[in-house]
């Protein structure tokens, strides 16, 4: 028997992936009057649409009632893509502020419902554990 | 990926603009010093001087393990103050017999510093200080929140 749910594994990734983003973002931030600098985004998006239409992840069954790999669709990597498309100012700086810091309001709010999505899975087991009380 | 980083980055983004504000109040300070060094017994007035900005680099190690760690080889750094230039510009020529300064057709050589550009590169350097405490802020919080986890 599994004591803790799948999805806090899935809300975990979730976690890593956000701080991933704030830590780009940071970094776009930092350099924003760096000549020739290039942004940096942290497609996650793109992976997770893959997975979901490839299945790539999934193990090869020959009869129904094969069991799946116990990790299997969590191990989900975002990666990271530079940006070389566009041009913000003369000294080659491609680094757009306001979706910085738009993004980064984003990413933090979605980071504190993450959280307390977990909290929210780990109250419901300590309810259980407690016997209800 | 280390748990404080973000904090990192931004940390040398807010070094890097702490460096352009003290090189704009060096500038502004010295825009009127006519001795600023000696060159073969002749004194040049202060050059007006500016910061170089670089992506701070990542060691071929840290690259490694990030990429071994994360499936993941672009480095995200933050940036560094590689050096302080000097404006080549030339120096403003002013009128004034009476300086002490002044040459034998009576003209002051006064430094290359115009304080509009001093002023614009200030405010610049401001706001990208603010945007970096703004960044660093949002990591806190969000460090905050994780501590709340299971609590």
């Amino acid at each position: 028997m599994k004591i803790f749910p799948q999805s806090i594994q899935t809300l975990e990734q979730a976690l890593s992936t956000a701080t991933l983003k704030q830590r780009v973002h940071a970094a776009n931030i930092a350099n924003v009057d760096t000549p020739n600098y290039k942004s940096k985004q942290v497609d996650f998006q793109s992976v997770l649409n893959s997975t979901m239409n490839n299945q790539a992840f999934s193990s090869f069954k020959t009869n129904a009632k094969h069991l799946s790999f116990s990790g299997e669709s969590t191990q989900l990597h975002p990666s990271i893509k530079v940006n070389n498309s566009s041009q913000y100012s003369p000294n080659g700086n491609n680094v757009d502020m306001d979706y910085e810091m738009s993004n980064l309001a984003k990413n933090q709010l979605f980071y504190n419902a993450v959280t307390e999505g977990i909290n929210g899975k780990f109250n419901n087991l300590r309810t259980v554990i407690n016997g209800g009380r | 990926m280390s748990l404080f980083s973000g904090f990192n980055i931004s940390a040398t983004g807010l070094t890097a603009n702490r460096m352009r504000m003290d090189v704009v109040s060096s500038n502004i300070a010295n825009a009127n010093t006519t001795r600023a060094q000696l060159v073969n017994g002749e004194w040049l007035p202060y050059r007006r001087k500016s910061v170089e900005l670089t992506q701070s680099g990542v060691s071929p190690f840290e690259r490694q393990l990030s990429s071994v760690m994360n499936h993941q080889s672009t480095n995200v750094s933050g940036v560094t103050v590689s050096k302080i230039k000097e404006d080549r510009a030339p120096f403003t020529l002013s009128y004034d017999p009476a300086n002490p300064d002044a040459d034998a057709n009576g003209y002051v050589r006064l430094p290359n510093v115009d304080p509009i550009k001093e002023m614009v590169d200030l405010m610049s350097a401001t706001r990208s200080y603010e945007a970096n405490v703004t960044a660093l802020n949002a990591s806190k919080s969000m460090f905050m929140k994780a501590l709340e986890i299971g609590k």
